[in-house]
């Protein structure tokens, strides 16, 4: 999308390049590419051998592939064994990993797709969505199964808990609600910000990200991010990280989470942070953790501009790279 | 003589020419490579050094042969020759010692590569087990971690047995109110029955004293009537 010679470049070029927001990204099932979608409906796809490799170029590090994806910025994107899903402002786009063609694309109008998972129990594709529902799209037939109903306001993050087939959703109304993915119904509902220990109302009450471990779950946001147990519904450690955290991952024995601020942080499950990795955008917008490839572990990305940048992690630290949007 | 010496120095020369051959031409049957024939020209240039002593040799033998000086001159000529096939053999035993000498260098050198091949697998070897371990410890903190997390809440909550010695008061408590509640219960049932035997009698009382005045009363009517109708 570039040109070679940087000062040929036109001004609404620029403009464009400055306001550019890389929204989400996902690893390809082989672990060698990684998609990133940014706020103009555009997916990017960056072949990670080449970019990470000792001897990369800076062209190394530019996109293989970009494609326009949707008319509206590409918010959540998720991949499976062999396809890519999309979701943007109202339509979810499937998109073959190997071939490159669109193979599907949803019927049902849902506004602002803020998230998407894929339940691996029954098949089917999870989307919140900005209509304060979650929608269930049962992936074998194409068709939407099921309504989940209980937000007050619009969902930022879902997620799947497989041993007990339930799924987790947190919204901007502060709620992370727990419902049976075979019935339906809401089995639980916390609001975070009512917890002391846990509240930042200086911040608000929205919860923006959501990860669980089957036995464990983080959520922040609004409210400093805090690791729950489950069973017991109860707070076990709160993260003293300044900024509000977009989004959290669990990895072996560490938590990454990124949000506001120049940084990855790392920390353990007692609630101290272990460490705080520098990157060069103002804040993070996702981070993925790459389960396909034994090198190239962990993706970030920025919210602004020519940033994004790929963390690998093979043991500890790591250190930072820079591919070009 | 003369004879019998020339043909032992030609025996002796073809004898030499073979093992010269054996020790410095081992491929002689191969064709020669250009790497063997550069070094070869490199060490041993344009004929100086071995070759050119054994052409030397060569042509004294035919010279001699065919000498006609005096005895004594043949045989100091002699002399010469045998002190150059000497020095020819010399530097024949010399080269053939150094091939010993590079050969076992080889075999030295293939016992320690193939020493450093192992060490490397092993160490392969040892870098996975590491990983593994690392992984395995990896695991057992989290587990540690979460077991840690859990233990603060739960130590948030109070202790188990004071709360089952504070049921059981309660329990206690709750028992004998029950108890008291009963027998007040009891108490006021008998109380109960008690006023209504008691209030049953009164109205049975009344009642038979209303029946009494009432019969009186008709008693007396009915006698007044009768006085009446006398």
């Amino acid at each position: 999308t570039s040109d070679q010679t940087p000062f040929r470049i036109p001004l609404h070029f620029c403009f464009l390049l400055l306001h550019m927001s890389v929204f989400s990204q996902s690893f390809s099932p082989c672990g060698r590419f990684l998609a990133a979608g940014n706020n103009y409906g555009e997916i990017a796809l960056f072949s990670l051998s080449a970019a990470l490799s000792p001897d990369a170029t800076a062209l190394s590090q530019k996109p293989v592939l970009t494609f326009t994806a949707h008319d509206g910025p590409v918010f959540s994107l998720l991949s499976n064994d062999s396809q890519l899903f999309s979701a943007g402002n109202g339509e979810i786009s499937c998109w073959s990993w190997s071939l490159w063609f669109l193979s599907f694309r949803s019927s049902l109008e849902i506004p602002e797709i803020n998230a998407m998972i894929i339940n691996p129990r029954d098949n089917s594709l999870v989307v919140g969505g900005g209509d304060n529902n979650i929608h269930i799209l049962d992936l074998e037939h194409g068709v939407f199964k099921s309504v989940l109903q209980g937000h007050s306001d619009y969902i930022h993050c879902v997620s799947v808990r497989e041993r007990e087939a339930e799924i987790l959703s947190g919204g901007e109304d502060g709620a992370v609600r727990m419902w049976d993915s075979r019935t339906g119904q809401s089995v639980h509902c916390v609001e975070i910000y009512k917890y002391e220990s846990c509240a930042r109302p200086q911040y608000g009450k929205w919860i923006s990200c959501l990860t669980t471990d089957s036995d464990w779950m983080l959520c922040g946001g609004g409210p400093s991010l805090s690791l729950w147990h489950l069973r017991s519904l109860s707070p076990t450690s709160v993260f003293p990280l300044a900024g509000c955290q977009r989004q959290a991952a669990f990895y072996q024995d560490m938590i990454l989470a990124v949000g506001e601020g120049p940084f990855v942080s790392h920390c353990l499950l007692g609630g101290e942070v272990k460490a705080q990795i520098p990157c060069t955008p103002q804040s993070l917008n996702t981070l993925q953790i790459n389960a396909n490839s034994t090198e190239h572990r962990v993706g970030l990305h920025s919210l602004t501009h020519l940033g994004y940048t790929i963390h690998t992690l093979p043991t500890g630290l790591g250190n930072m790279h820079y591919l070009q949007v | 003589m003369l004879a019998n010496v020339s043909s032992q120095i030609a025996q002796q020369l073809l004898d030499f020419f073979k093992q010269y051959l054996k020790g410095c031409l081992i491929p002689a049957f191969a064709p020669i490579p250009d790497e063997v024939i550069r070094k070869r020209l490199l060490i041993d240039g344009d004929g100086a050094g071995d070759d050119r002593r054994i052409n030397v040799l060569l042509k004294s033998v035919t010279k001699w042969c065919n000498s006609t000086g005096t005895p004594e001159e043949g045989f100091t000529q002699y002399q010469r020759m045998m002190g150059t096939l000497a020095q020819c053999e010399f530097s024949m035993g010399k080269t053939l010692m150094v091939y010993d000498m590079n050969l076992r260098e080889m075999e030295n050198y293939e016992k320690i590569y193939t020493n450093i091949e192992q060490s490397i697998t092993s160490a392969h070897e040892k870098i996975a087990e590491c990983k593994k371990e690392i992984q395995r410890a990896k695991r057992i903190r989290k587990n540690r971690q979460e077991y840690d997390a859990l233990a603060k809440v739960i130590q948030q909550h109070p202790d188990r047995h004071e709360t089952l010695k504070q049921l059981e008061a309660l329990d206690k408590e709750l028992q004998l109110l029950s108890r008291t509640k009963e027998n007040v219960d009891a108490k006021l049932e008998l109380r109960k029955k008690q006023f209504h035997v008691l209030l049953s009698t009164i109205q049975e009382l009344q009642q038979t004293l209303e029946n009494d005045e009432k019969s009186d009363n008709d008693d007396i009517n009915q006698e007044s009537p009768a006085e009446n109708g006398e």
